[in-house]
């Protein structure tokens, strides 16, 4: 995962996500973007097969 | 200003005021004589409403004097977040992106509040745009724990300065919002009251947003009495709000027995109590004793599912803060607080896939916490796992080991806001550095009467909600 998310990935995947954001920001926030990838990855090791995702949040 | 009427609660207030032993006028002047001697230190306001309060206030005393009053809250003055629209009134988010931003209509609650009789006060600090558990705001400055003004406390947050106005006789009630924890963490660092409603039961309308699947917005009071006497104004269906539920709103007030005999408490200690540091959690095992001892029936509950809160949470509010902030992000980048800007900023790294997973472990955590009450009246946990951190802190031990003071503050309040569950925050002891710490008692969907109810009976058995900080 730190390996991946380099600076030039990082900017990429900003610009991807519609954003234009300077270099010196993108450092700021780069170890935190590795922090919450890995805490995003948690989720996708849950057995999460035939749990239907919450769609409707008033709830009566 | 007496300290008897700066710390009467909303129903005495309300019934002086009935009974003519004391003016709206001279309540309302009163408050606003405390706001101009201690707010210089505490910081609890962005705006105060002075000239509008007391044209507000003589207005209620003439209506009485005519015998019309307008309803519960006639005459008794409250304080908002200053995120809730206020008609001709700037709402600034806690932002200077928003410093100018005057709405032209109140947000739902507010309307209520106004036509039940109540009188704002004025607009209370905040975390820039409700981003934030610590109660910091590089633009304004962080409002004082009064409880320790001097060691420079977090008032938590992000409902900070109703955290810091209530407990320091600023305003006899505020209202907060609450999406991982802001108002049951304020509330429980500066020692009050904080109720966050089940999702759907309040309106939203006219709220800023930040992360609409999550945000709840409540009352900040001293007395849980308050706060259901507040919750009953403001609650029920919105046709502004399409989140709002058609469920009756029942009289809250007439569901405080003041018993709990029977009523079946599970202490949720796995993940909650021990996480909390041991002060702590003496206090929260002290409580739930206390309700036993009054006829409670307390046993201990897990909720399975819990470990994965932070992640789903952190899925959820960045790609929904995100969405809602993206067009400012594009044009005001540069006038965000910096740690709010690098939050948001984090959400454009959050995919679909992500948010889609986070919602199917919503489910799973909606799931547990119903099964827990399936044969329990309410959970009893710590509402935070420590008590007020100093405003320079960032790091700290928990009774599991070290944390992130961040994370910490909402690490037992955000589960609840996952799954819409109401959650009822109250003082339940001091620590050793005279800092007040919080429990929260949650409930089932819709049944605030029970949490209000348990909630209330604790206050009746202790008198840490009496407990005042001292100020110069």
């Amino acid at each position: 995962m730190d390996d991946v998310f380099d600076l030039e990935t990082l900017r990429h995947a900003a610009r991807v996500a519609g954003f234009s954001w300077p270099d010196e920001e993108l450092e700021a926030i780069h170890p935190a973007v590795q922090a919450s990838l890995r805490l995003l990855a948690t989720l996708e090791t849950l057995p999460l097969d035939g749990v239907d995702p919450t769609t409707q949040y008033r709830i009566l | 200003m007496s300290a008897d009427l700066a710390f009467a609660s909303v129903i005495d207030l309300a019934r002086m005021i009935g009974r003519k032993e004391v003016s709206p006028v001279d309540v309302v002047r009163a408050h606003l004589e405390r706001i101009a001697a201690l707010d210089g230190t505490l910081r609890a306001y962005i705006t105060v409403c002075g000239d509008a309060a007391l044209t507000a206030a003589r207005a209620a005393e003439s209506a009485l004097a005519a015998g019309r009053p307008a309803g519960p809250l006639h005459g008794v003055p409250i304080a908002l977040k200053d995120l809730y629209d206020t008609a001709g009134v700037r709402t600034t988010g806690g932002s200077k992106i928003f410093a100018d931003r005057v709405p032209e209509t109140d947000a739902t609650v507010v309307r209520r509040l106004k036509e039940a009789g109540a009188i704002v006060l004025g607009k209370l600090h905040m975390v820039e745009f409700a981003y934030g558990p610590e109660g910091l705001n590089a633009h304004h400055g962080a409002p004082r724990n009064p409880w320790d003004a001097d060691a420079e406390r977090m008032p938590g947050g992000s409902s900070s300065g109703s955290g810091v106005a209530v407990a320091a006789g600023l305003a006899p009630a505020a209202l907060g919002s609450d999406t991982g924890g802001s108002i049951r963490i304020p509330a429980s660092l500066c020692g009050i009251t904080g109720l966050k409603p089940t999702y759907g039961r309040v309106s939203r309308a006219g709220v800023l947003p930040l992360a609409w699947s999550m945000d709840h917005v409540g009352p900040m009071t001293r007395t849980v009495a308050d706060a259901a006497l507040l919750l009953r104004v403001m609650a029920g269906y919105d046709p502004a709000d399409a989140s709002t539920s058609v469920l009756p709103v029942p009289d809250y007030l007439a569901a405080l027995t003041g018993g709990v005999k029977g009523l079946r408490v599970g202490l949720l200690r796995a993940y909650f109590l021990e996480s909390a540091t041991s002060e702590v959690r003496a206090a929260v095992e002290a409580a739930a004793k206390a309700l036993e001892k009054a006829g409670a029936i307390v046993d201990e509950v897990a909720l399975p599912s819990v470990a994965h809160v932070g992640a789903a949470s952190y899925a959820v509010v960045a790609s929904e803060a995100l969405a809602y902030h993206t067009g400012l992000l594009k044009c005001r980048r540069a006038d965000y607080d910096p740690e709010v800007r690098k939050r948001l900023q984090l959400g454009a790294f959050v995919t679909g896939a992500h948010y889609v997973r986070a919602q199917q472990v919503r489910a799973l955590v909606r799931n547990d916490v119903d099964a827990a009450l399936a044969r329990r009246d309410v959970l009893l946990a710590p509402a935070t796992p420590l008590t007020a951190p100093r405003l320079d802190e960032r790091q700290t031990t928990l009774g599991d080991g070290p944390s992130e003071v961040r994370g910490a503050l909402i690490r037992l309040t955000r589960p609840f806001n996952l799954s819409g569950h109401p959650a009822c925050a109250v003082p339940c002891g001091f620590g050793a550095a005279g800092l007040p710490i919080g429990m929260q008692l949650v409930g089932r969907p819709f049944d605030e009467a029970t949490v209000l109810r348990a909630a209330d009976a604790y206050q009746r058995l202790t008198d840490w909600h009496t407990r005042r900080p001292v100020l110069a």
